[in-house]
């Protein structure tokens, strides 16, 4: 399958003899930003604003027919950045053994001094570079084991997290912390959510059981931005709360944050931080920073694949992790440019992704007679918008089925939510969605989905109708 | 598989059409045309090599998950990559596809092996002090993994030492079992054996399956068979070897862009409880499953052996007439080369894969690792030549046997590899660079009136791979910084 072509040509099928010639060719149809294979950086020029047709042509990879409103799933990459991981991973192919020599780890070191400063890290120490923030956290818990192990901590010493963390995170805190018998305590928070308040309560609740019986709470795990639902989290506040009531260790899971939300380690203040940059940095697949404080006390992490580099440093040992492709690791000063071609940058794009998305929640949330699950100021650029009680999203596999059905009878992809209604309410919304917006999303997409849904609701269509 | 090219229409040739099945030496030329042309590259066996054609492909699968991720992950991921399991279950002529996992690499693998046993001394099933059991030659990430997943555990480490140079499998077979034996001493209980099948440095084949009976016979609890190397460089048939865990990188040997392994671990008597370290939503679905999502990555290295098997086919004899062909033209050269510099190989033919190692003329001088590992440099930045350089420490007897016999003072080996993208030009270029080199110094000596030293002689200075004669002090040549 050929993709159209656009102006930088990256993405076009790639036969034996074009690969060749990417080796020798150095400008493709004369384009500058295209980085070079072979010859050094020629004098850099000054990155020009983009252009409407030049940001389609960078996004023209995606398929036309979707309405694609769910960028916080799997994220986007422009194409001159899929180009700039090309001339990456050529670069290896062609010597392999003088790239690891030479090449690997001074990139690699790159892009972490790119992250402390956009993170506003102390020392690019802090800074390592992993898959994902999957990969992080069981980089996180797995010290947590060993600590378990080794008898720095209790038997029945306790971990505590969101009710509303992310499926991987769940399933790794029983894989590294119940399986080493520790205990785990769920902070059970409401949604739809109207402010902040309702999730200190519940998380200062949760802290106490955590000490109840002379317990000690190890690691606390917080996101920044849940997944689903999926709200904007106080970390700062939460973080702050785990100090005073003397948490050994804060883990704050923020997968979506970066791009997407303000990222301040300084400010703060958790132990360890991870996010992906695929996900909102237009990184491609796959790459995320975990973020480890330099403390008195150092925790002793691990990267979980033993490399030669084991004992050096858990941002040394992430660099190496066996022979594999590293080049998706490598493009952050690709993306740099990229950011700067737009007003304000990446804190420009964030707002701007923040007021259209919540923009088009209301617009859907007004046509269809609902709300949205929580204060725009509770949304970075996801917002949920719930969806008419009449579709009778009864589970989550009719909350899967319908996401579905959205997918191949109407080409929306959109991710949506399951909310089991409290006792005594009256025509419950039960069914909510996660709208994203990034820069190439544009009205027309949230319109389809409007309509998609309107016709649904005409057809009176319910969930009992789709087949398993 | 694969469709017969009909060349014979293109020029509008009305005969009979001429079906050239095989690749062609252009085709085969254009399939490696992104190697860098000015570089002799004689290292296959450590980062492997990719055909263009499956460069393509992968990009195809690439590109198809940035259209649609979403799509892309609920309707396509998963069956590719049961496929991909699927034809490598026959390959390796596995009994059922669960018992395959594809992993990035033998590194991952290893640390999925060894993190299983860590949680059994950790759950008490492993007592303090039992035995996980080594080559001296493993892979130095394998053995930074058991300190980290053993030893850190309470276990301890039994390390077989293997003699090199060698003259034939009997020596390993006898070093094996008296290592297993000591081992054992005291009442240890061995819980682990891990052996290679192709060892990296020094590179040689392992008479595995025996050693697998020989763990079986002295009562090892199991055996972890690391093969990066194996698949594509030697006959592999997991059930024949018997070990419980084998591990082998598809990007080495088998045309597949990095990175992806697969770790098959037998059913019986029971499928044991390996998880990734990397957990997913798939905990707890069996190991296949949990490596098969370990978070957003790009999995399309993983998807492409349906088309390197079609690449494959386009070579008579298929993977083992490659793997024939590589292994003879690899002694070939080696002999030649051996021939050309006065010295030897380090093993009989028979225990070269599709790589052998070459003994370098004495008179280099390489006395470490880091002599090693600088001429190594010196022949990438100053000659083009791409080849790996072991230094072989010499044994006591060889010192003080000094006089004459030059062969049993080789202490740098070279490991070449044959792929089937290599000519013979490119051994030449090694060829000519080591006798340029032993030119060099022989005339540095002469204009400084220095008596040449082709030994090792215990109290004398070194640098960069070169001997300073301390009584004259002189430096006499240095080889990189």
């Amino acid at each position: 399958m050929f993709l159209s072509r656009s102006l930088h040509e990256p993405l076009s099928a790639t036969t034996s003899s074009s690969l060749s010639s990417m080796a020798s060719h150095h400008h493709q149809n004369g384009d500058s930003t295209v980085t070079t294979t072979h010859s050094p950086p020629s004098k850099k020029l000054k990155p020009t604003p983009i252009t409407p047709s030049e940001l389609l042509a960078e996004f023209s990879h995606h398929q036309p027919s979707t309405a694609r409103i769910n960028n916080g799933s799997f994220g986007s990459c422009p194409a001159s950045i899929i180009s700039a991981q090309r001339n990456y991973q050529l670069q290896y192919l062609e010597q392999p053994d003088d790239f690891y020599f030479n090449r690997l780890k001074p990139s690699i070191l790159k892009t972490r001094s790119i992250i402390k400063d956009l993170i506003n890290a102390d020392h690019v120490d802090e800074i390592s570079v992993v898959d994902n923030a999957t990969t992080a956290a069981a980089i996180v818990l797995q010290h947590i084991t060993w600590s378990f192990f080794e008898s720095k901590f209790d038997k029945g010493d306790t971990a505590v997290m969101l009710h509303y963390a992310y499926g991987a995170v769940k399933k790794s805190v029983q894989a590294y912390v119940t399986r080493a018998g520790g205990e785990v305590i769920e902070v059970k928070l409401p949604f739809p959510l109207k402010s902040n308040d309702e999730i200190i309560t519940e998380f200062k609740k949760a802290l106490e059981k955590g000490k109840s019986n002379g317990r000690k709470i190890r690691l606390a795990v917080i996101d920044h931005v849940t997944s689903m639902p999926c709200v904007v989290i106080p970390v700062k506040e939460l973080v702050k709360i785990c100090r005073d009531e003397g948490v050994d260790r804060i883990f704050v899971d923020a997968a979506h944050a970066i791009g997407c939300t303000e990222v301040d380690m300084q400010d703060i203040g958790a132990d360890f931080y991870t996010s992906n940059l695929h996900k909102w940095f237009f990184c491609p697949p796959s790459v995320a920073f975990l973020y480890c404080r330099k403390t008195d006390k150092v925790a002793d992490l691990h990267h979980p694949v033993v490399s030669h580099e084991y004992g050096n440093g858990l941002a040394v040992e992430s660099a190496w992790i066996g022979t594999r492709d590293y080049s998706a690791q490598l493009v952050l000063p690709e993306v740099m440019d990229f950011l700067s071609r737009f007003e304000g940058g990446i804190d420009g794009i964030r707002k701007r992704n923040h007021e259209r998305v919540v923009e088009m929640g209301e617009m859907l949330a007004e046509a269809w007679g609902t709300h949205l699950g929580s204060p725009p100021e509770m949304c970075a650029s996801l917002a949920m918008v719930g969806m008419p009680a009449c579709l009778g999203i009864s589970s989550d596999s009719d909350a899967l089925k319908l996401r579905t059905h959205l997918r191949e009878c109407f080409g929306v992809e959109v991710p949506i939510y399951y909310r089991a209604p409290n006792d005594g309410e009256f025509n419950p919304i039960t069914g909510y969605a996660r709208i994203s917006h990034q820069v190439y999303n544009t009205t027309e997409d949230y319109y389809k989905f409007r309509d998609a849904v309107n016709k649904l609701v005409n057809d009176a269509f319910t969930c009992t109708l789709l087949s398993d | 598989m694969g469709e017969p090219y009909e060349d014979s229409h293109l020029n509008g040739d009305s005969k009979k059409p001429e079906l050239s099945f095989f690749i062609t030496e252009s085709q085969l030329r254009e399939e490696f045309a992104h190697h860098q042309p000015l570089v002799a590259r004689i290292n296959n066996g450590s980062f492997g090599s990719c055909p263009a054609s499956i460069i393509a492909a992968q990009r195809r699968w690439q590109l198809k998950f940035l259209q649609q991720p979403d799509d892309f992950f609920v309707n396509h991921l998963q069956s590719h990559i049961l496929h991909s399991r699927t034809l490598v279950k026959h390959l390796i002529n596995a009994d059922d596809v669960d018992e395959v996992s594809i992993v990035d690499n033998a590194t991952t693998a290893a640390a999925i092996v060894l993190q299983h046993v860590g949680w059994a001394f950790a759950k008490g099933r492993f007592q303090k002090g039992d035995a996980v059991v080594m080559l001296h030659c493993a892979f130095q990430a394998v053995k930074k993994s058991i300190e980290a997943y053993v030893t850190r555990a309470g276990g301890s480490v039994v390390v077989v030492q293997l003699p090199f140079p060698l003259s034939s499998t009997e020596e390993i077979v006898v070093a094996f079992r008296k290592g297993l034996a000591r081992g054992k001493a005291n009442g240890r209980k061995v819980r682990l054996a891990i052996i290679d099948h192709i060892t990296s440095m020094p590179c040689v084949v392992i008479p595995v399956r025996e050693l697998v009976r020989i763990c079986r016979e002295e009562g090892v609890d199991q055996v972890f068979v690391d093969a990066a190397h194996a698949i594509g460089s030697v006959h592999v048939d997991v059930k024949d070897i018997g070990a419980d865990f084998y591990v082998s990188n598809l990007h080495k040997w088998f045309f597949c862009p990095p990175s992806v392994a697969f770790l098959h671990c037998r059913k019986l008597p029971v499928m044991p409880d390996l998880h990734h370290p990397v957990v997913s939503h798939e905990y707890g679905n069996g190991l296949a499953i949990e490596s098969a999502w370990i978070g957003t990555r790009d999995y399309s290295s993983q998807l492409v052996v349906p088309e390197v098997l079609d690449f494959i086919d386009r070579f008579e004899g298929g993977i083992e007439g490659i793997r024939k062909r590589n292994h003879d033209a690899v002694v070939q050269m080696a002999e030649m080369l051996a021939k050309a510099w006065g010295t030897n190989l380090g093993s009989p033919p028979d225990m070269c894969p599709s790589m052998a190692m070459v003994g370098l003329p004495a008179s280099l001088g390489i006395s470490s690792d880091a002599d090693a590992s600088k001429l190594r440099t010196h022949l990438r930045d100053h000659f083009g030549v791409e080849v790996p350089l072991h230094y072989q420490a010499p044994k006591e007897n060889e010192i003080e046997a000094e006089n004459g016999d030059r062969d049993s003072l080789i202490t740098g080996y070279a490991r070449i590899s044959h792929q089937v993208y290599n000519t013979v030009d490119d051994y030449h270029k090694f060829r000519d660079a080591i006798n340029q080199l032993v030119q060099d110094m022989i005339k540095v000596l002469q204009r400084m009136g220095c008596r040449p030293i082709n030994k090792t002689h215990k109290g004398h200075n070194h640098e960069g791979g070169v001997k300073i004669d301390s009584s004259k002090g002189e430096k006499l040549l240095v080889l990189g910084d």
